[in-house]
């Protein structure tokens, strides 16, 4: 495989402003309310989901700020201790799920199109879709904060404090439905990022010349994709739980706490190099620019990526040290997250060596890089420290660990992502910044930050705890925190002078002549504010940085303009970046917030307790599902698209590597993951928890002949899936397409019957487990026989034809994950009825 | 994309390689291995050992037998994932060598 | 370690510093790659981890017959056993042991999860439901100590406070003695 492409011919110069017109007409959002709503362009959707982050971000600001008054004196009457315990829940529930996670989105989202080269994200409609399922269940979340039913167990939710008996109230459900309502749009957006960097990239953009930021998204996307998913599955396990009392917590019926804590830690540790890695990302970006040189050690960032990536998911269980672990499991991840401090250690020596090579420009963005070295330099050392089981068994769960956890945090990502935002502004805004007041910020948030933390750290070691809302026995503690508390008033007032410097700039900054900063990636090869569209017409290989603008702008560059009235982007190799197709994205449309809808009903019916209404809005779910279907075919085979002299390419709907086919099989690590942590769930509740083995169970040979019948008719509908696609040209498709259909249908039915014959999954954890299992199979019943009728209505309307595939590749994929997934339940209770 | 396959065969290792290593620890405690003894050693301690250093051939086999093929660039990341799964198995699993197992 | 961790930052901030404030020069990747960002990161995690296995290693429970007393934690207080010359001793919130002497503490709890904390005698550990944890400390002159609950459980959980009453072996109160329970 060679680095260089066959150079491909310019396209003749045009005037770029009847370009602009052209592209702006396809490619500009709704007028007015209808633009709010059925927006699905990238720069919308990534400016929204920051701007509302932004806002969660001020609000759980303000919930710091009550718990810094709480605790500035011994005897706070501030709040009282059940409010205390609602506002310290929420300010970490909101700073990690509605603020952090998404801001990260936001950027990437914003970003990525611009740096790699193209004109959108892959999967536009679900870009917007995860926006809309981030804020009504961000909604969700605070709407309980007025009603005074918020979460209350702490932001990592321990069981059985958040069990029924504990938490008798809603206050445990609003949690753990709304943070995972809002995680669709993580593993929404994990799907969308890895698509579009390894095939959205600029033609000739190899993957081993992308810019950084690219990779550390990759690598981001990727720990999201299997970060999220136990995380999911242990929310629903607590609510299945504590809705309909399947004991999978619960030690009388074989269930373990320790479970719980090891799915959410299972998360809750790579979450942190999740949020770590895009800020990362920022850096390298930025670093080089002011320090107008090349950034050192491309291969070694990249391999210290790859490093953080595995190494972070190694780590988890040093939450866990003092849960009466064996000291050997101990000594495992601590042993890892001691070597996870190495590849964060060349990143940082790159970035130093970066700047030891240049000439360092302090512009404002600098400020708060210098503001990040000395924060998470000394976050990262405390890291280490509390990595060490004997220190931790000291500083476990208190201030020490809190004041830890904000400087990697706010170190690692808050001051990065405010270096990336006064860099990018220019970009979003299209204007200069007002002097004086970003400094004036950056110092106040600085020593407010230190301030507040610093003097923690000796909290903690002299013993203060957290969660705590008074001491009124330890006069020793309150000098600490009453300069803690005053240290957040002024990191406060620092927040709000910089939320008033980017209004400034955008209402009254001077106009920003382009690529102010002399940035050399493509993000800056366009006119400022950045059109709808990125580029009039996209990078050719060998021209993709910012010297490129003129040629792009002028239509030089490959599939200028839009001439077909259409979006389109230039879908590549995900390895070289050769041309591949032309792949056609949604345009405006209400269906992302119709489906986000319909999924909040969902939640909303599940968290006020009225299940036998949720049918209805299942059914509402599939509807809008089936609606995202319709865009996903072609009634006639186009020929290929001029893209450059001498190169056309076909259209998506005739090829078979398609984006979507892709984000399919992208979509299935994640499922796949789900599955994984389920077995997980199976192998250690089997052998840790107390009181097994389980009651004998009522399953029989009816039960094993149903379940393989079941798997027979799965396998039938896998392989006429198969054929589905292999006779397309010919009316025998049809014919498979209906015979998938029904077998599919057939496998569902019985495993319904299969439901009837299971034992009372409130018997035993090993019964609700099973029950799991099971429902994991009827899920992905409904998911197949959805696309197998998709496959059907394309053949009954002449959507396929040699060409053209129509939904079949995509059933396929899901049917074969479907067939394996039961197989592999179906081994493991046949493996317990032996054992 | 063979190379990116290759570049991450090392920490694919290394994942399977901790998984096997800490379910087997596990597994042991659970089931009070560590009394029982075999003609080679104690059993859990024996078995977590004898499957690290098997891993660790394996790493040292997936170096060994890597080749240069891609570009520079290229070369140096499979080098640097292969090396990056060796040296995290040496690390993170050294302690079934120095740590007592179920205590 | 904490003045390690002083020194660490203190030379990477001025490595940092210098970088910035100081003019373009020419700097070598294999330095700043392999020396430092690999061979010093390196060397210093191996001392802290060999030093925190040793010391991990020494201070976890083992059957040698030490002293073995019971905590039992609900919400939100805290119910000790101790052997006592008339057979266990239960107390409610105040915990008697020996000094200069290693002991055993057997962690239980009867609803929620909590965490048994001293911390003038050391580490931490949870109270799991459904879980017997045992935990080794040692106190080295007779005192008064105070202790917490240090896992989250509630609206008690700051509140759920606790003390340890370190005696004199050879004068023991009159109703602990400092004998394992039988």
């Amino acid at each position: 495989m060679t680095e260089k492409m066959h150079p491909i011919a310019p396209n003749p110069p045009r005037k770029a402003l009847l370009l602009h017109r052209q592209m702006q007409r396809v490619w500009s959002d709704l007028p007015g309310w209808r633009g709010a709503v059925c927006s699905v362009n990238h720069s919308t959707i990534g400016l929204r989901f920051m701007a509302t982050s932004f806002l969660f971000f001020a609000i759980g600001g303000v919930l710091a700020m009550l718990i810094r008054a709480q605790l500035a004196t011994r005897d706070g009457a501030f709040l009282d201790t059940q409010l205390y315990n609602q506002i310290f829940t929420m300010h970490g529930s909101i700073m990690m799920f509605l603020f952090a996670i998404p801001m990260l989105e936001g950027l990437s989202m914003w970003l990525l199109p611009k740096i790699l080269g193209s004109r959108d994200m892959a999967f536009p409609r679900l870009g917007a879709l995860g926006y809309w399922c981030y804020l009504f269940g961000g909604l969700i979340i605070l709407s309980s904060l007025l009603f005074g039913v918020a979460p209350d167990g702490g932001w990592f939710m321990y069981v059985p404090l958040s069990g029924k008996t504990y938490t008798p109230g809603i206050n445990a459900d609003v949690w753990l439905l709304g943070v995972t309502f809002v995680e669709i749009s993580a593993v929404a957006a994990a799907v969308e990022i890895i698509v579009t960097i390894l095939r959205l990239r600029a033609a000739g953009m190899a993957l081993t010349r992308m810019p950084l930021m690219g990779w550390y998204m990759l690598g981001t996307a990727a720990m999201m994709l299997v970060g999220f998913p136990p995380l999911i599955l242990g929310s629903i396990l607590l609510e299945l739980e504590r809705a309909f009392d399947w004991p999978f917590f619960d030690i009388l019926r074989g269930g373990d706490p320790l479970l719980w804590q090891h799915l959410f830690w299972l998360f809750g540790h790579p979450e942190v190099y999740i949020i770590f890695l895009p800020a990362a990302g920022v850096l390298s970006t930025i670093i080089p620019v002011f320090a107008r040189t090349r950034i050192m050690g491309y291969g070694a960032i990249v391999a210290a990526i790859v490093g953080l990536v595995f190494l972070s998911f190694g780590l988890w269980v040093h939450h866990m040290f003092t849960v009466g672990i064996p000291h050997m499991a101990l000594a495992f991840f601590s042993a890892a997250s001691a070597l996870v401090a190495v590849p964060t250690s060349v990143q940082i020596f790159a970035w130093i060596g970066t700047m030891w090579a240049g000439r360092v420009e302090l512009r404002l963005p600098m400020l708060h890089v210098i503001g990040f070295f000395v924060t998470f330099v000394m976050g990262g050392l405390t890291g280490v420290m509390v990595a060490m089981v004997p220190f931790n068994w000291q500083a476990h769960d208190t201030h020490f660990v809190v004041a830890h956890l904000h400087y990697v945090l706010v170190g690692g990502f808050v001051f990065p992502m405010m270096a990336g935002i006064t860099y990018w502004m220019p970009m979003i805004s299209g204007r200069f910044r007002v002097r004086a007041l970003g400094e004036a910020a950056f110092w106040l948030i600085f020593l407010g930050f230190h301030g507040t933390f610093f003097v923690m750290h000796l909290t903690g070691l002299l013993g203060m705890p957290r969660r705590i809302d008074r001491y009124p026995d330890n006069p020793e503690w309150e000098w600490l925190n009453l300069v803690s508390s005053i240290g957040g008033m002024v990191m406060s007032v620092g927040f709000a002078l910089f939320v008033l410097d980017i209004a400034m700039q955008w209402l009254f900054g001077r106009r920003s002549h382009r690529n102010p900063w002399k940035a050399n990636t493509l993000d800056w090869a366009m006119a400022l504010p950045a059109p709808p569209y990125n580029f009039s017409s996209l990078p050719s290989p060998g021209r993709d940085d910012a010297t490129a603008i003129l040629p792009l702008a002028r239509g030089e560059g490959l599939l200028p303009g839009a001439p077909r009235p259409r979006r389109e982007v230039l879908v590549t190799d995900a390895g070289t970046g050769r041309p591949d197709h032309v792949a056609v994205v949604p345009g405006n449309t209400a269906l992302p917030i119709w489906t986000a809808a319909a999924l909040g009903s969902f939640f909303l019916l599940m968290l006020a307790g009225l299940y036998v209404v949720t049918p209805l809005a299942i059914a509402a779910i599939l509807w809008a599902g089936w609606r995202w279907g319709g865009f996903m075919g072609s009634r006639a085979d186009a020929p290929d698209i001029p893209v450059a002299p001498g190169l056309s390419l076909p259209e998506h709907w005739q090829v078979r590597q398609t984006l979507a086919y892709s984000g399919t099989v992208t979509l299935l690590v994640a499922d796949g993951t789900l599955y994984a942590s389920l077995l997980f769930g199976v192998a250690f509740l089997t052998v840790i928890a107390p009181n097994w083995p389980a009651p004998d169970s009522g399953l029989g040979l009816g039960a094993l002949l149903t379940a393989g019948a079941a798997l027979l008719a799965m396998a039938l509908a896998t392989l006429a899936a198969r054929l589905a696609e292999t006779w397309r040209a010919t009316p025998s498709g049809m014919g498979a397409a209906l015979a998938g259909v029904l077998a599919a249908g057939l496998a569902l039915v019985l495993l319904g019957g299969l439901a009837m014959l299971l034992d009372d999954p409130r018997r035993h954890a090993r019964d609700a487990l099973r029950a799991v299992l099971l429902g994991y199979a009827v899920f992905h019943a409904v998911v197949a026989l959805m696309l197998g009728l998709r496959s059907l209505c394309d053949a009954r309307q002449g959507r396929t034809s040699h060409q053209r595939r129509g939904a079949a590749p995509v059933w396929q994929l899901f049917q074969a994950f479907w067939l394996a997934t039961s197989a592999l339940s179906l081994g493991v209770v046949a493996l317990q009825e032996i054992g | 994309m063979l190379w990116v396959a290759r570049m991450l065969a090392g920490p694919m290792l290394w994942g399977a390689l901790f998984s096997a290593v800490y379910g087997l620890h596990g597994l042991g405690c659970a089931l009070d291995w560590p009394d029982r003894a075999t003609p080679f050693g104690p059993l859990h301690p024996g078995g977590m050992i004898l499957l690290w250093l098997v891993g660790l051939g394996l790493h040292g086999l997936l170096i060994a037998l890597n080749r240069a093929g891609g570009s520079d660039r290229q070369n140096l990341l499979v080098r640097s994932g292969n090396w990056i799964g060796a040296v995290a198995s040496a690390v993170t699993l050294l302690p079934v060598i120095v740590t007592s197992s179920c205590g | 370690m904490l003045i390690g961790s002083g020194l660490i930052t203190a030379l990477v901030l001025t490595l940092a510093g210098l970088a910035i404030w100081r003019g373009p020069r020419p700097s070598d990747e294999r330095r700043w790659i392999i020396w430092w960002g690999l061979g010093f990161s390196m060397s210093v995690l191996a001392v802290l981890l060999a030093f925190a296995l040793w010391t991990g290693e020494r201070m976890i429970a083992r059957d040698d017959g030490a002293l073995q007393v019971q905590a039992e934690a609900q919400q939100w207080g805290w119910r000790f056993t101790q052997p006592g010359p008339g057979g266990p001793v239960v107390t409610e919130g105040v915990l008697y042991v020996p000094a200069g002497q290693p002991f055993d503490i057997v962690l239980t709890s009867r609803d929620v999860i909590h965490s048994f904390w001293v911390p003038q005698l050391g580490g931490k550990m949870d109270a799991i439901p459904g879980h017997r944890n045992v935990h080794r400390l040692m106190a080295d002159a007779p005192g008064t100590h105070e202790g917490l609950c240090a896992e989250f459980c509630g609206i008690g959980h700051a509140a759920m406070r606790f003390e340890v009453v370190v005696y004199d072996p050879a004068d023991p109160p009159p109703f602990v003695s400092a004998e394992s329970l039988p």
